[in-house]
Formats: structure tokens, sequence, C-alpha cells
């Protein structure tokens, strides 16, 4: 473990202290402060992506939400009563969908992201929630910094802390939870953490991972029982028995291994994976996740989320806002 | 002494006022008086020097300034650093030579005295380091390694490091084809030879260093480099080698002015003798400058040039009347005595009213020109001893010479066809089209000139000419790297140990996402910036993390490298708001915007301060001026208005005079804004020269077309004794002081080239509208049949 993590972990117990402190005399509820409306929102930090029906929605720092009916070439942005980093949004369906980030922040929207509220937020925590999943638009679950695992059963009325549920002595980070098809649960984090539900988050179970480093991330492929996860340094690792045994995926760039951080996955619709991550890395795959061709763009930009269109052309996000790109990772022009 | 002329003597003594008695009969006492006031001042004089004090070319009395004052220790880091971009011509920078003269101009610059050698940066420097984020945590080592030896291999290591480091944009251009030595500055550093002792840095000779051992050396040694410099110390060194240049101006204005006295005078001896009489007095305002604490700044520069053209105009004057007189006079003593008398009074009330233009300007709130104010004052002051009392009793001693009296006397009987032409803008035919025309060129001007814009319009050193080598260079690195040479600092202010708490950290996150959303803006950064990078950067590069934390002791780690973004003590932030350009629109928004903020968010242990940096000088500078502008307009006409009454006991007169000027003024605003020459601190105190002066030209022509028509003359008539008599000088005034400044106008400096060229316009135009609207507006305002054989009110009346 190095200093920073130490010096963290000693913090949190001061902060959690302080919790419970100030939990104790209910101050007055500061105003909401939402979103400042910005024609640069489309071009700043922008983490996630998700769609909501035919309609993109994209979430980022300083509360920015914000929503495309035409494919990523305009955005509007969403009223939200936020200013915090947002670090996931997840739909369940074409209206209901949830968005987590810093000072684990919990919002939600039920109108295909037009309009948010917020659901839950502990400042005091001084931690990120970092991924968020829901099985439908009642049951949902929240990952987060130190081991934070919220769990709802009434489509984010109550948020419940379930953190105990999970074998995490040290609170590593938990950076990802995906849905694995035909299986159930799985949830990566901090120095090569991973865990499995298969009964859709009740009870977990500690697996011991491949890898020592952290992992960003996890996603279920098109075949059952099949995932893939992947983290620092372009470590990628796929499964085909739901996270037993473990194969490591060879990424060769131009100029070598890949050695840039893989943050965010999507499937599509085809069955073809792309990865995203620093280094304006961009990789896809046709056969399952078994081998990738990698992309860099020169713009070396850090990504940290895509979706795919239709016709196979992506829509990234990360660093300078969204963007178009073709299937392979480099840049569309804008019409 | 014959008798003949001691009958003269006591003839003249009759007439004579006592301050007439006192210079003639003490002649010898004058000339030995001012040889030894010239001696002492000449000395005085030689030891002055240029100074380009940073504060006097700001309002010190402007909260913006008084608070980068106070916080100056504070921004020390933001300030004197010179860049010097090396430009690999073909390929780009990874290459065996070009690193090999990268690193010797390295070493090189590191011997320069006044370079923070602890502070000095470039891919070479230890310091200048690459990080990543590996499974064990940070990993990282310097860009050019040890191991290093130019081979393709480690040239191929150096990119990979290169792009780690996170230094493009910064160090190595976004293109790969240039990077940058970054040599921070020392304003004083200890004397080599004597250590206790501290030595100021001389900005000319950094810059002269730099010219010679960096830019000139190596571009002979490597010839697929380009050099380019940028930075305060190289604009300030390139400003005084401008000033230089300055002093060979002055040469050829002289030359140009004994070319043009000769041809006005024909008379060797008086030439000389104006000439001399009107660098005395140059001798004695520089002398005087330097005596009272003043150096010559690039504004004060106009000063001398002023003095002479004003001092040489008024010589003429004198010569002008002195060869007349000497027709008449038996012998150049009375006719001295004769044009003393004659002409000291308008002479007085002239200079008055050129001291009263300056003086005016004391009411702006800037060193500069304050100096250049008073220094002028100074000056025309001075020309009252010399031009109006030492030239005539000189001219007493050496005479004119004969054929300039035969001249003098055939051009006071002979018809003059040109001044005849020029007479009948008095008629009653060309008048009314003279007004029209007046009218319409006021109206259009007044149109034209809402284009004027406050400050500084062009791109880079708004000092420099946009295409000298400076802002070229200045334009090379604003293209190749992400930097902005236009600056304003939010200053944020805390307690002790406040500026790294999340209480203050939040709110300056969001004054940098408004700003960065205000119109004008290209980026901000701040110790936010940094902690958000860093906290990122403890999480393993996840963009994820990309925020503040509300953890004190995160946020406070995370501070940690962000060097001058905050000072020793943790009390003052700045915020660093990179502009466009330095346009007052985009100025004034940017400023709006920060005190809306500030009103918003300023609380009890947190404050948001304007403003340092170059664009917040310039903010501040604009303030000033703009309040100022109409105030010096008012002031100045108001002064020459009550000047002119005062000498003439006469509205009409007044307006005759004034309203020529007002012409002026306006069409000199259509001129600024149409040559895109904004209104700053160089071009406000154009107005008020430009007015006091070009006052000079109504008072002399209308004190003789008022004495012709007393005498009973009809108004053409009146106008063309009035042009034969002081025409030629009137016009030769004019020439003289355009020819002063115009100069100028070639100055490597761009505000004194927009000096010259406006002050120029003004004294041309003025004399112009003096010779053709004065006489027109005189057709409607004045009744001379009314002033025929009337005794005049005015004070030159006898």
């Amino acid at each position: 473990m190095n200093v920073f993590t130490a010096s963290v972990l000693l913090s949190l117990g001061l902060g959690l202290f302080a919790a419970t402190a100030g939990a104790a005399d209910d101050g007055p509820t500061p105003q909401t402060v939402y979103s400042q409306t910005s024609n640069k929102a489309s071009h700043s930090l922008l983490i996630d992506i998700a769609k909501a029906g035919p309609r993109l929605v994209a979430v980022g720092e300083r509360g920015h939400i914000l929503f495309s009916d035409d494919q990523g070439q305009s955005w509007t942005q969403a009223r939200v009563p936020s200013r915090q980093l947002l670090t996931a949004v997840y739909f369940a369906d074409a209206k209901h969908g949830w968005a987590v980030g810093h000072d684990a922040q919990i919002l939600a929207s039920s109108d295909g992201g037009a309009t948010w509220s917020k659901q839950f937020e502990d400042p005091s925590r001084e931690s990120p929630l970092l991924d968020v999943w829901f099985q439908d638009t009642r049951h949902g679950l929240a990952v987060g910094a130190y081991g934070s695992l919220f769990e709802t059963t009434d489509g984010g009325a109550h948020w419940q802390d379930v953190a105990e549920r999970l074998d995490n002595p040290d609170q590593y980070h938990l950076n990802g939870i995906a849905a694995v098809k035909g299986a159930g649960l799985f949830i990566v984090g901090e120095q090569g953490s991973m865990f499995r539900s298969r009964d859709a988050g009740q009870t977990w179970e500690h697996l011991d991972g491949p890898y020592e480093g952290s992992l960003f991330g996890a996603i279920g492929t098109a075949r059952a029982d099949t995932l893939l996860v992947y983290g620092l340094r372009g470590n990628l690792y796929r499964s085909s028995d739901f996270g037993s045994t473990w194969q490591a995926i060879a990424l060769q760039g131009e100029r070598g291994a890949l050695e840039f951080g893989l943050a965010s996955a999507t499937l599509l619709e085809d069955g073809s994976l792309v990865l995203v991550g620093n280094g304006g890395s961009v990789l896809r795959s046709t056969d399952d996740g078994q081998s990738f061709s990698v992309f860099n763009r020169p713009d070396r930009i850090a990504l940290s989320g895509v979706s795919g269109q239709a016709d196979g052309q992506l829509i990234l996000v990360g660093q300078g806002g969204a963007r178009l790109a073709t299937a392979t990772g480099a840049a569309r022009a804008q019409p | 002494m014959s008798s003949q002329e001691s009958f003269n003597m006591q003839h003249n003594q009759d007439k004579a006022s006592l301050l007439e008695r006192l210079i003639f009969n003490n002649r010898p006492a004058v000339i030995g008086i001012c040889v030894l006031v010239s001696l002492f001042l000449f000395w005085q004089a030689m030891l002055i020097r240029p100074s380009t004090s940073f504060e006097k070319m700001i309002p010190l009395e402007h909260p913006f300034i008084q608070n980068m004052i106070e916080h100056r220790n504070d921004l020390a880091n933001l300030g004197n650093t010179v860049r010097i971009s090396v430009e690999a011509k073909d390929g780009d920078i990874f290459s065996k030579a070009y690193m090999e003269t990268l690193r010797q101009i390295h070493d090189e610059v590191f011997y320069i005295p006044g370079v923070d050698r602890s502070a000095l940066k470039s891919l070479w420097s230890p310091s200048v380091r690459w990080t990543e984020v590996t499974e064990e945590g940070f990993a990282g080592g310097e860009v050019i390694p040890q191991t290093y030896d130019g081979s393709p291999d480690s040239l191929e290591q150096l990119r990979n490091n290169v792009l780690k480091s996170g230094q493009v944009g910064r160090l190595v251009a976004n293109n790969f084809k240039s990077s940058i030595v970054d040599v921070p500055l020392l304003e004083s550093y200890p004397d080599p030879n004597d250590p206790g002792r501290q030595i100021k840095l001389d900005y000319q000779a950094f810059s002269h260093q730099l010219e010679d051992l960096i830019r000139n050396k190596f571009e002979a040694q490597n010839p697929n480099v380009k050099i380019h410099i940028v930075g305060f110390a190289k604009k300030v060194g390139d400003l005084i080698d401008g000033l230089m240049m300055v002093v060979m101006f002055f040469g050829i204005a002289l030359v140009i002015t004994w070319v043009l006295l000769y041809w006005f005078t024909w008379c060797i001896r008086s030439t000389i003798a104006v000439l001399i009489t009107t660098l005395v007095a140059v001798v004695w305002q520089l002398g005087l400058m330097h005596a009272v604490g003043f150096g010559l700044d690039p504004y004060s520069m106009l000063v001398p040039f002023l003095i002479f053209a004003i001092g040489i105009s008024h010589g003429v004057q004198k010569i002008n009347g002195i060869a007349l007189q000497s027709s008449e006079a038996e012998n150049a003593l009375t006719a001295a005595r004769r044009t003393f008398r004659q002409l000291f009074l308008p002479g007085m009330i002239a200079i008055l009213a050129d001291a009263v233009g300056f003086i005016t300007l004391l009411i702006i709130d800037i060193g500069v020109i304050r100096e250049l104010a008073i220094g002028a004052s100074i000056g025309v002051a001075v020309i009252v001893f010399t031009n109006l009392i030492l030239l005539p009793v000189a001219i007493s001693y050496v005479g004119i010479s004969k054929k300039a009296i035969e001249r003098s006397k055939k051009d006071a009987t002979r018809e003059h066809p040109f001044w005849r032409l020029l007479s009948s803008f008095a008629s009653p035919k060309v008048a009314p089209v003279s007004v029209l025309l007046a009218l319409a060129m006021f109206g259009g001007g007044l149109w034209y000139s809402q284009n004027l814009k406050i400050g500084d319009l062009d791109q880079g050193a708004p000092e420099l000419r946009p295409d000298s080598r400076y802002n070229k260079d200045n334009a090379f690195i604003i293209d190749n790297y992400s930097t902005s040479s236009d600056v304003l600092v939010v200053m944020v202010k805390t307690p002790t140990e406040g500026c790294s708490v999340y209480k203050t950290m939040a709110p300056v996150d969001e004054l940098m996402w408004k700003m960065e959303n205000t119109p004008g803006v290209q980026s901000a950064i701040s110790l936010v910036t940094v902690s958000k990078q860093m906290i990122k950067g403890m999480n393993e590069g996840n963009l994820k993390w990309e925020s503040l934390s509300r953890n004190p002791d995160i946020l406070n780690t995370s501070v940690s490298r962000a060097e001058g973004l905050y000072n020793a003590d943790c009390s003052l932030a700045p915020v660093l708001v990179f502009l466009n350009d330095h346009k007052a629109e985009t100025l004034d928004r940017v400023v709006d915007a920060v005190k809306a903020f500030a009103a918003e968010h300023d609380q009890e242990g947190l404050e948001f301060l304007l403003a340092a940096g170059n664009a917040g000088i310039e903010a501040a500078t604009n303030e000033v001026i703009r309040s100022a502008e109409l105030t010096i307009l008012i002031l100045v006409y108001l002064c020459v208005a009550v000047m002119c009454m005062i000498t003439f006991r006469s509205f009409a007169a007044t307006l005759c005079i004034v309203l020529p000027l007002v012409l002026t003024s306006v069409l000199g605003n259509a001129l600024m804004a149409f040559m895109g020459i904004g209104v700053k601190v160089a071009t406000l105190p154009v107005v008020a020269l430009g007015v006091g002066i070009g006052v000079d030209y109504g008072i002399y022509i209308y004190s003789r077309l008022e004495s012709f028509l007393r005498a009973g003359l009809p108004l053409q008539e009146a106008y063309y004794q009035t042009l034969r008599s002081t025409g030629k000088a009137v016009l030769f005034t004019g020439l003289c002081l355009a020819i002063g400044v115009c100069t100028w106008i070639f100055s490597a400096i761009k505000f004194q080239a927009d000096m010259g060229l406006m002050l120029t316009f003004m004294l041309l135009w003025n004399m112009f509208g003096a010779l053709w609207l004065l006489p027109a507006l005189a057709r409607f305002l004045i009744k001379p049949e009314k002033m025929a054989g009337t005794q005049s009110k005015s004070i030159f009346a006898h």
C-alpha cells in the first residue's frame, strides 16, 4: 500500500467520526444548488454515457448531465441539483435512470434524463460513488470508494448502506459493477479485488483475481457466464466461467504493448465489444473479447466512456467532453 | 558710446517697461547668467538616464493596483520570466543535433548574470521529470535520462518520456517542432566580485546578452534552429533600445529644422542664434528634469521634442519681428528691443496657453503622464527665458544679415498672390461654404469616432509594433504552446493556511468555471487545477477522481506541488485567467464577471481581489483613462477658452479661436478610430498637448486681425494684411512643430509612433483650422463696422 492510500485511510477514520457526530443534530437543509447552464458543458470533463431508449445521456464534472436525441450531434443540458463530479449513469429503461458521483450523491430521472432529483447524498463520508447498476426500476446497487455499497428496493426512495455484505476488510475502492448474462452480478475494485453474487446482490463471494493492480470496471459479454475485467496499464482479463478462471488478453498497440489504463467498456448490438481508456485508447473485439484491435487516437485524450450506434460508429466521452468517432475510434467530423 | 546711441537709449527707455530696461540695460549680465545656468544644467542633463520604472506607467491609486502592490511578494513566482523557444526548422526536436544545441543553450543561459539558476528549466533540467502510475504507485524519472546518448533508441525513449511528462504545450510545443528554455530572473543578484553587494538586473544589458550569446550565436552555429525570445525583461530591453533610436530622431529633426529656418530667415547668424537658444532651452529642461529627480521615460522623451519645436516657433516669431523692425530701426539693438516690446506679451500668453494645456494632465493618476505634464510645463517656462529674453539679447549683438532685412522690407510692400488667395476664406461667398463644410466634417467626425476604443487594440505586447521581432516571437509562442500572453490574475485572499481548504477551493473552482464561460477567456488555472490533477494521480489516473476532495489531508497533499499558485503561508492564491486579447471590451467583461462573483461569494475569511497580471493592469489603466478622458477635454477647453476671454475680452473672438480646435479634436478622434489607435496612456496627453499648443496659431492670427479691423479695414482686407505680416510665421511654426514630432512616427515603440502621428496631425490641422476656419467664423461672429476706430479691450492694446 502506498503512502497516499495510507493517509486516505487514516483521514477516512476521522471523516466517519465527524459524520456520526454531525448526523446527530439535523441542521437546516442548505438550499438546493443546481448545475450551471453553459454552452461549454458538452466540452467539459464527461465521465460516463448511457442509452435511455434512443436518447444518449452523459454525465460529468460540475453536475453536468447532457442528453442528445440525434446520436451525439447536439447536446442539451439537463436540470440537475448538483455541482459535483458525477461518475456513472445507468438507465433501467427509456425513462428511469440514475447517476452517482462525489459527495456520495445519487440522482434520479424519470423522464429520460431531462430533469433530475437528488435521492441521496452524504458529503461527510468524503468518498465518491463510482458506479451504479439497476435490475429494474425498483432494485438497484451503487458502489464507491472505501468499499461503499448501497442498495435500494424502491426505486431510490430509500438507499441502504449494505457494505458489510462484502468481505472487504481493507475497504478497497469498488470501481465497477456489472451484470453477467445467465450468472449474476460482478464487482471489481482496487488492488485487483473482485466479488460475485448469484442472488442479485444479497450475498457476495470474494474471489482471488488474476491481477494485483486496480481494476476499473467489468462488463458481461454476449455469451453466458462470460465477462471481461479491465484496469491499470492495459490489463485486460476474460473469464468464461463467471470469474472462476481467467485468461489474460494481450493488447498490442502501435509502439508495443498497451500501457494505458482502461476505464470503460460497452457491448454493441452486434455483440462486439469496445473498451476505452487513457492515452486516447480505443479497443475493439468482434470475437466476444478473446482478442482486441488497439487504436490510440493521435490526440491522446483520456477517455472514460463509450456508446455505440447501430451502424457501429462511436460516441466517446472523457477529457474535453463528448466526441463523435468512427467504429475504430478515430475522430469523425462534426456535421 | 556715441551721443546718437545714447539718445536712442534715452528714447527707448521712455517707452520701455521695467522688465525691458532690466534686461536690455544689463545685456552682458543676462548673457553671463544664462551661460552659467546653462553650464550647470548641462551637467545635470548629462546625468539624466532612461528610466522605465514599471510603477510610473500604472495608476498607483487604482484599487486593482493597490491590491496588486499589497500582495506583490505573494505573487513573486508569477513574475519575471524570460522564455526562449528553440525551433527546429526541419523535422522535430527529437534529433541529436537539436538536443545538443538545446543543451548548449541551457548551459549558456545558466551563466548569464541575473538568471535564477536553481529554477532554470528546459528538457535538460533534472527537475523536468515524467511520471506514470503503475501497480506499485508512481513511477518516474528525468525526461532526459543519464543514459541518453543521442542514439535513435534514446531519442525514442526521450519521445516517450516527453509524452508522459505532461510538458507538451508547456516546455514542448504542441507540434513537437520546438521546445522552451524557461528562464526565471532575479531582480537583483550578488556581485560575483563582491558577494556582499547586490547588483540590480540591467534589463537592457540582459536583453543584449540574450541576443548576442543566445540568438546570434546559436542561430549561426546550428542553421537548423531558430530562436524566439519573450518575457518582460526582453520587452523592456527592446523598449530601451527603441528609446536610443529616439535620440537619432532628435538629430534628424534638428537638421530639417535648421534647413527650414535658413529658408525662412535667409540669415545664417539668426538661424544659428535661434537654434542655439532653443537647444539651450532643451538643455535647461533636461537639466531641471534631472534636478527635480525625474528620469527620461518613453513618454517624457516627447518633451524635449516639443520644447524644441515650441522654442523654434517662438524664435521664428522673434526673428520675423526683428527683421521687420530692422528695416526701420537704426541698429540691431533697437530692433531687438522693439520686437521684445511688441512680442513679449503675446509670446507669454501663448506659452501660458501651452502650460495650461499641459497642467490639466496632472489630474490623470498615472506617473508617466504626470511627469510628462510637469516636464513640459518646466520646458515652456524655460522658453520664456531662452527664446523670449535670451534670443532678443543675443540678436541685439549679432544682428540680422542685410539680405534678410532687404527681403523682409520687400515682403512688407509687395503683393502676395498666395495670401491674397487665402484671404478669400474671409469673403462672404466662401465663408458660408467653409462653415458648412466644417459642420459636415464635425458631424462626420463625431459619427466615425464612435468606433474609438479605449485601451490597446493590437495583439501581443502593445508597447512594440505588431511586426516587431518581439511580437513575432510572441505570436510564435502563442501559436505553438498552450499559453496566452494576456493574463488577468484574481487574488484569492484567506487567513493563514486557508488557501487549501475545501471552503476556499470549491468557490475558486466555481470562479474558474465562471471565467471559462465568459467570452474572451481561453482558460483559467489555479491551485485547484493542480489539486484535481494530483488527486486523479493519487487515484491511478482515474478520471472519476478528477475533483476536489472534502478531506483536508488529501487536499493539502494535492496542492503540495502547486508551486507559485499559493504563497508561503497559504493565505493568498492567484487565479490566472488567460484571455484571447486585451481589448477593452474583453477586459470589461471579465472584470465585471469577477466583480459579480466576488459580490456573491466574498465572506469572512475569503475575498476575491482584482487584479494583477498584465491584463489586470491594463484593465485598471483603462478605467482611469476612461474616467479622465472627458474631464481632460472639458478642462483643457475651459482653460483655453478662459485664456482667450482674458486676452481678448470678447466672446466672439474666443469662439473664433476655440471652434477650429474643437473640429481638430473631433477629427483627431476619428483618425484614431480609423488607424486602430485606442485611447490610452500615450494618446490621452496628445489631446491636451494638441489643443494647448494649437491655440497659439489662433492667438497670433486673431490679435493681428483685430488690430487691422480696428484700423478700419474691411474683414477680407484685414485678413489679407494679417496673413501678410504673420501668415508666413504661422505656417512656418506649424511646420516646425510638426517636424519636431513627426519623426516619432518611425519609432520602434508603438505608442511613441501613435503619439507622433496624432500630434503631427493635430498640430498641422490646428494650423490649417486657424488659417481656414477662423476667418470664416469671424465673417459670421464679428461686426467689423462696430470695431473700426474703437480702442481694443484686449491686453495687447497699447
